[in-house]
């Protein structure tokens, strides 16, 4: 994306502005408030929140991804979680080859899963990975191709609707199995964890988690941004009338496979980047985040924020994650209840999510308001 | 002990030898020991109780080696209780007092005795310990009263007797195999007296070759897992001739149970099938037909099988005589009750999102959420016993093919219900009706028919057969708040093969799937298997983007 | 040379321990407020079903141990969170209890990830967990206490038991594909190897997590186990599959009598789900049975039911291990006399509470307890009856000796050596190095 000045510009609405003003904002005081305040002010940021901002930061960069699909180009997909964890993969296998010898059984070459394994040699799969550029590239290579090659043999022959989200369940069930057996030689359940550096960096110093967490807004934004380019664009409005009426937009004469699919490999490797993201910062990544339900949850997320607005989708992971996080600690037997029923409520009385509700809430005063004036002029 | 008809011969074995443990020796020592039992008993009534001390002790030591070295004994001890202990032995009844030394068994009403005298006593079960019994003293009981019940009265008696001599294979019971026999008049008890009798003569080393090697030919007759099990261990020891025999007729079998297999895993097919059949049947309706995307599909098979839970735990506390047809109680009932619920789910959240399939993914989801807590809280996080009532417990052969009696009710079940709920469709005017409000909801309205409760009685009917899977599944899975989310992702996998929208492509699909999944699963492992299974519908819905059975018509594009 | 060192590590830490059993505890600290314990078991999800119950034993030992005057004269004061059995969620509660709830010890995780996915945050953050269910082994963390069985501890004596006294020559090693079943497995294969067992004889199953149709699995043992030789099942199948495998061994007529099954991950809570009758005489291989007959676990068994208001509750394994480490970790705090995690780390070595099976179970220096191991036959009533037991209490081996990496590796947390995997061929701490 060229970064001329004007066309940034008329990219960023009032809302989003908002938005990016928020993440330019946390991007700064974050770092301020954890680094250089002292431990013991009130306003101190401990380590742990960092680590979970971090997180929510990750889950709305996910997120916005699944936005572009569903909110702008109709395709549900219950698989983005797959996309995610194949770049969380990638960079769990960079941060695994980092260790080196400091794993238990000290082998230099293999993680500490393959000894015990009996694995003699490094596998095909992991070659490379001890490369920073090399694991990056795949961070966007691997679930970009997933998702061309999904893509290509699914829009080509016009699967949509639930056809199409019931195998992108499909697909990320399989991957779950996969990855969860120990054969492939991904460390099967367990997955990896134990990270001890990344760039040289210790992962669980401070300054790393806050560099971590300054990537990760940075990553939001410039998603945001990228996302906001390809609706705004030409090519955008052409995805959008897909999404409104696919049938009428083929016979109009466009490719609506091609654009499908440019669509939905940009957000699987957007996907991919906040997996990469998130790995380092929550310490772990296993077969777990596969899991079907993971990416239902994801999509619960966006219509919670508001489909098809890209910073009501952000927004909604970060309020279900701070729920999540507020509720299994508060109420520990019950959240699941409380969970449950905002998706109800959500989906009953504000189906166009918070955002959708805010410019309801923000018409109808716009409205009073006029009628108001209205009035006092009749006066 | 009331089967022994008249007293047989036996063969004088030495029962004081103590050391020579091995397994047969001790299997051959507690049937011997039990047969002369019962000669003492019949041959001299008049010998009494003296309570013969070392038999006490031994009971009532605590271990293993000494209870089976006084079984051993017991027939030597000359005790009139002998017979009241094995029995009370092998039914967790026989009670000791360890410092006192004493011996006490229970009958079957709890009433206590002493086991030295036979006397009524009023010592309490619960000031005593038991006796235990491990696997080693459990299978010379079993081989001794397998030995025991040759003469049964009743024939599927001899015939479980038959079969455990066949498995133990303890020469001492060859008289009485004999002597069987010559009574028998059933054919097909006789076959398995005969093929008992075989599997001791054919691994008898005393034996001559022409009996060995007819009793050879009859194992082989046989041809299931359990005769290759005898010829092989034969084949192992064995030489000349008979080795020869017993090895080719293990590889003739063999060759048998391969193609066999065949057919197992056709029958395994169809049995899984039959369970993704059931999980898949109500979402057929309420996904298929409805087009709510029923993420709260599970959760309702959960909850028939939580039904079923609750009628047991009512029959088994107020009307024990019902346990074993409680069944047929939770059937309906956990349709009414998954049913109602459904009802309730459609009338208070779904009927606002007809049209947008979408969001009832969403609603239905935060809705299984809430099921599955509120199951938790109420039940607990643990699994609940749900028992196999007794038509469901055990198998019968077909060639040689072991069927369950549980998988087969199940399949039976499962196409019962694919039936009856077709019939609902086509035969009934809700059925019509629900068609018609299915394929034009405006129209029907037009028509007269009160879509609202059409749309909550369909909904009602999908969640309501939910329900009865769950009281199908209740008796091969956990009983557990997450029993519906194992089966969530493979009853849409199944809708969609099959055809959204098509009952009989639910029906093909489950079967088809079932099946393969069984070919595939020795080959490639029950995990490869099943990933190769999703990567195949993938690729089917590719060619064939809506199902086996697509439906045609304008309704298709909404 | 190797070998005696090793020994005489592990010799003076049960002299050490042996010694501390019966020390009397420090005084009480006098001093306001309450001490933090935090539990970190799911309550929803997957796991649910094992762990809920461990939350509610903590629960009651921490209301009784309040019930006695608490801690340093402080009250304890339980905070539960709820990690959902969702692997990353573990560690982000973790740090929440350690960070911001400042609590002084945590008792949780269940599965080999849970714990693997915590430990980081436990070292870094310096606090103490105990993790109460029987492991894979392989791992030895200065901040964890590892209250469960080692492989040593439940599978070698159970493989031991089959041989001798049922005469089991070949052997099915089934389980659940993941790393705990996958490392049993392989230690015990070179076992039975080191044995004479011939490859042939041997056959290893994995399946899926939460695996259901066990038709094929169960044919499949029926036709290994026809060969004329007595065969026996090890099963490492995790909790939820264990269920419709139980239930297809009961329909297919698998009995304990022909083909025995013994199970390391099957209890009593796993058996309430279960009509255990057609299951009678499979095996299991514990550290503790409900049916243990000694006065502690009765009374252990009376206080559980009366709290959980339930007079069938059953108890299992697991919740004595945390019975076990909750002690442990009380005598420790007040031998330290504070509940700095240093101190506590330091004074937790050698500390020795009684088990509920009737002996005094040592904190060792490799963060490992003692424990006596024993082999119970299923009854009809879903209880174990117990058939062998060893006669002493066995230390928790963390590096196994029959695996090729970690067979020179061991642990020891006190000074000086402190370290989780001192190689002793290279004399170096950090593993084995080629």
């Amino acid at each position: 994306m060229e970064t001329r000045k004007p066309l940034l510009l008329s990219l960023i609405d009032t809302r989003g502005g908002i938005f990016l003003g928020l993440v330019a904002a946390a991007t700064i005081l974050v770092p301020v408030l954890a680094l250089m305040v002292p431990a013991n002010s009130a306003f101190a940021l401990p380590p742990y929140l960092v680590a979970l901002f971090g997180k929510y930061v990750c889950y709305a960069l996910l997120a916005i991804a699944l936005d572009l699909v569903w909110g702008y180009c109709g395709i549900l997909s219950l698989g983005h979680g797959a996309f995610f964890a194949l770049g969380g993969y990638a960079m769990g296998m960079y941060l695994m080859r980092q260790i080196g010898s400091r794993g238990v059984y000290a082998n230099p070459e293999l993680p500490d899963f393959m000894v015990f394994l009996n694995m003699k040699e490094l596998p095909v799969t992991w070659w490379g990975f001890q490369s920073f550029p090399y694991a990056m590239l795949m961070v966007l290579l691997i679930p970009g191709l997933l998702a061309f090659v999904f893509g290509f043999l699914a829009f080509r022959s016009r699967v949509t609707g639930v056809y199409l989200s019931i195998i992108t369940q499909a697909m990320t069930y399989a991957l779950l199995l996969a990855f969860f057996r120990n054969d492939m030689g991904f460390g099967g359940n367990n997955g990896l964890t134990d990270f001890k550096d990344i760039l040289g960096f210790n992962v669980q110093a401070k300054e790393t988690r806050v560099a971590l967490f300054m990537a990760s807004t940075i990553a939001l934004g410039a998603g945001y941004l990228i996302a906001r380019a390809v609706t705004q664009s030409k090519f955008g409005k052409v995805v959008i009338a897909i999404r409104d009426a696919e049938s009428r937009t083929r016979f109009l004469g466009y490719r609506v496979e091609t654009y499908k699919l440019s669509v939905f490999v940009l957000s699987a490797m957007m996907a991919g980047v906040a997996g990469a993201l998130y790995v380092p910062q929550v310490g772990i990544i296993n077969p777990g985040e596969f899991a079907p339900a993971n990416s239902i949850e994801a999509v619960i997320w966006v219509a919670v924020g508001g489909r098809g607005t890209l910073v009501g989708a952000a927004l909604g992971a970060i309020i279900v994650n701070w729920g999540k996080t507020f509720f299994t600690g508060a109420l520990p037997e019950y959240w699941l209840f409380a969970l449950g029923a905002l998706f109800v409520i959500v989906t009953l009385f504000l189906p166009k999510g918070v955002i959708g509700a805010l410019d309801q809430f923000k018409a109808r005063r716009q409205a009073a308001k006029q009628s108001g004036a209205a009035a006092t002029a009749a006066e | 002990m009331t089967f022994i008809s008249r007293p047989a011969r036996a063969r004088a074995i030495p029962l004081t030898g103590p050391a020579a443990k091995s397994l047969i020796e001790t299997l051959s020592f507690a049937a011997a020991a039990l047969f002369l039992v019962m000669l003492a008993l019949f041959a001299a009534p008049q010998a009494r109780a003296q309570g013969d001390s070392s038999v006490i002790v031994g009971l009532s030591s605590d271990k293993f080696p000494d209870t089976e070295r006084a079984l051993n004994e017991l027939p030597a001890s000359g005790l009139a209780t002998a017979p009241d202990i094995v029995e009370a032995l092998a039914a967790n009844r026989l009670y000791f007092n360890g410092p006192a030394r004493k011996l006490y068994f229970a009958d079957e009403a709890g009433k206590m005795f002493d086991a030295a005298t036979g006397e009524p006593s009023d010592v309490m079960a619960s000031a005593l310990k038991k006796v235990r019994i491990n696997n080693a003293v459990r299978r010379s009981l079993d081989a001794a009263r397998g030995a025991l019940t040759l003469m049964s009265p009743d024939p599927a008696k001899r015939k479980a007797a038959a079969d455990s001599v066949f498995k133990s294979r303890d020469a001492t019971a060859l008289p009485l195999l004999d002597a069987a026999l010559a009574k028998e008049t059933l054919a097909s008890t006789r076959k398995v007296l005969e093929e008992a009798r075989a599997a001791i003569v054919a691994g008898d080393s005393g034996a001559n070759e022409v009996q060995r090697l007819e009793a050879i030919d009859i194992l082989k007759s046989r041809g299931d897992q359990d005769a290759v099990s005898v010829l092989t261990t034969i084949a192992s020891w064995s030489e000349g001739r008979v080795k020869a025999a017993a090895e080719s007729a293990s590889s003739v079998i063999q060759a048998k149970l391969a193609l066999w297999r065949n057919v197992q895993n056709v029958w395994y097919g169809l049995s899984l099938g039959s369970v993704l059949l059931l999980a898949a049947i109500g979402l057929a309706i309420t996904f298929g037909v409805m087009g709510i995307i029923n993420m709260a599909h599970g959760e309702m098979v959960m909850l028939g099988a939580y039904t079923t839970f609750a009628v047991q735990e009512w029959a088994r506390t107020s009307h024990p005589g019902l346990l074993n047809y409680s069944l047929f109680i939770a059937i309906p009932l956990a349709f009414l009750v998954t049913a109602a619920v459904g009802i309730l789910i459609e009338r208070v959240v779904i009927r606002f999102l007809y049209g947008r399939p979408l969001e009832t993914l969403l609603a239905t989801f935060g809705i299984s959420l809430i099921l599955q807590q509120a199951v938790r809280t109420i039940f607990g996080a643990n699994n609940r016993e749900v028992s196999a009532p007794s038509f469901m417990a055990g198998s019968f052969d077909f060639g040689s093919l072991q069927i369950g009696y549980g998988r087969m009710w199940i399949i039976v079940f499962a196409i019962a219900v694919f039936f009856a709920l077709q019939f609902v469709l086509r035969a009934t005017s809700f059925g019509l009706r629900m068609r018609a409000v299915t394929q034009n909801r405006r129209m029907a309205s037009s028509m007269g028919i009160d879509t609202n409760r059409i749309d909550a009685l369909a909904f009602g009917l999908g969640s309501g057969i939910a329900g009865m899977a769950g009281v199908a599944l209740s008796q091969i899975d956990n009983v557990s708040p997450n029993l519906g989310q194992s089966y969530i992702i493979d009853s849409f996998m199944v809708v969609v093969f099959g055809g959204v929208g098509n009952l009989w492509g639910t029906l093909l699909g489950a079967l088809t799937l079932g099946v393969a999944n069984k070919f595939l699963e020795p080959i490639a492992g029950a995990v490869l298997g099943k990933i190769l299974l999703l990567v195949f519908i993938i690729l089917f819905i590719q060619k064939r983007p809506r199902g086996l059975f697509a439906l045609k018509g304008r309704a298709v594009e909404a | 040379m190797s070998l005696t060192r090793r020994f005489m590590l592990r010799t003076a830490g049960a002299a050490l321990g042996g010694a501390l059993a019966f020390a009397s505890p420090a005084a009480f600290a006098q001093g306001a407020g309450t001490i933090k314990v935090g539990i970190l078991h799911s309550l929803s999800g997957t796991m649910a079903i094992s762990e809920t119950t461990l939350k509610d034993v903590m629960l009651m030992l921490i209301e009784e141990q309040n019930k006695k005057g608490g801690l340093l004269g402080k009250k304890l004061e339980p905070v539960v969170v709820d990690p959902a059995s969702n692997w990353p969620l573990f560690a982000e509660k973790a740090r929440e209890l350690i960070s911001k709830d400042k609590v002084s010890a945590t008792f949780g995780c269940w599965t080999s990830v849970s714990r693997k996915s915590v430990l980081p945050v436990f070292e870094e953050l310096n606090s103490i967990l105990f993790y109460p269910v029987q492991y894979e082994g392989e791992e030895s963390s200065k901040n964890i206490f590892y209250t469960g069985a080692a492989p040593n501890q439940q599978a070698i004596p159970a493989v031991d038991y089959l041989m001798e006294n049922e005469k089991v020559q070949r052997w099915v090693l089934a389980g659940t594909d993941y790393v705990y079943p996958r490392t049993t497995n392989k230690i015990l294969e070179a076992y039975l190897k080191s044995k004479g067992v011939k490859p042939e004889d041997i056959m290893i199953n994995y399946t899926p997590f939460g695996h259901s149709d066990w038709q094929t699995i169960v044919a499949d043992i029926k036709k290994f186990g026809s060969a004329g030789k007595k065969t026996a099942v090890v099963s490492t199948i995790n909790g939820d599959a264990n269920v419709p495998f139980y239930k297809e061994l009961g329909n297919a007529g698998v009995k304990a009598t022909d083909i025995p099954v013994v199970a390391f991950s099957v209890g009593e809570e796993e058996l309430a789900g279960i009509d255990t009758k057609p299951l009678i005489g499979h095996l299991a291989a514990w550290n503790y049975f409900q049916s243990v007959d000694n006065a502690d676990n009765k009374a252990f068994i009376a206080k559980w039911r009366a709290f959980t208001k339930n007079d069938k509750r059953v108890t299992n394994d697991p919740m004595e291990a945390h019975v076990i480490g909750f002690n442990m970790w009380v005598k420790a705090v007040e031998k330290a006399g504070t509940t700095d995690t240093d101190a506590v780390l330091d004074a937790m070595i050698g500390v020795a509470v009684p088990n509920l099976t009737g002996g005094y179970s040592t904190m060792m220096p490799n963060h490992h307890i003692t424990k006596p191991v024993l082999i119970g036959e299923v009854q009809g009533d879903g209880q174990f009856n117990t058939v062998w037991q060893t006669s002493g209490l066995v230390v928790g081996d963390e590096w196994s000796d029959y695996l090729e990496g970690s067979k020179d590796l061991i642990s020891d947390w006190r000074k000086p050596l402190s370290c989780g995997n001192f190689n002793v061929k290279t004399g170096k701490c950090g593993g084995a190095t080629k």
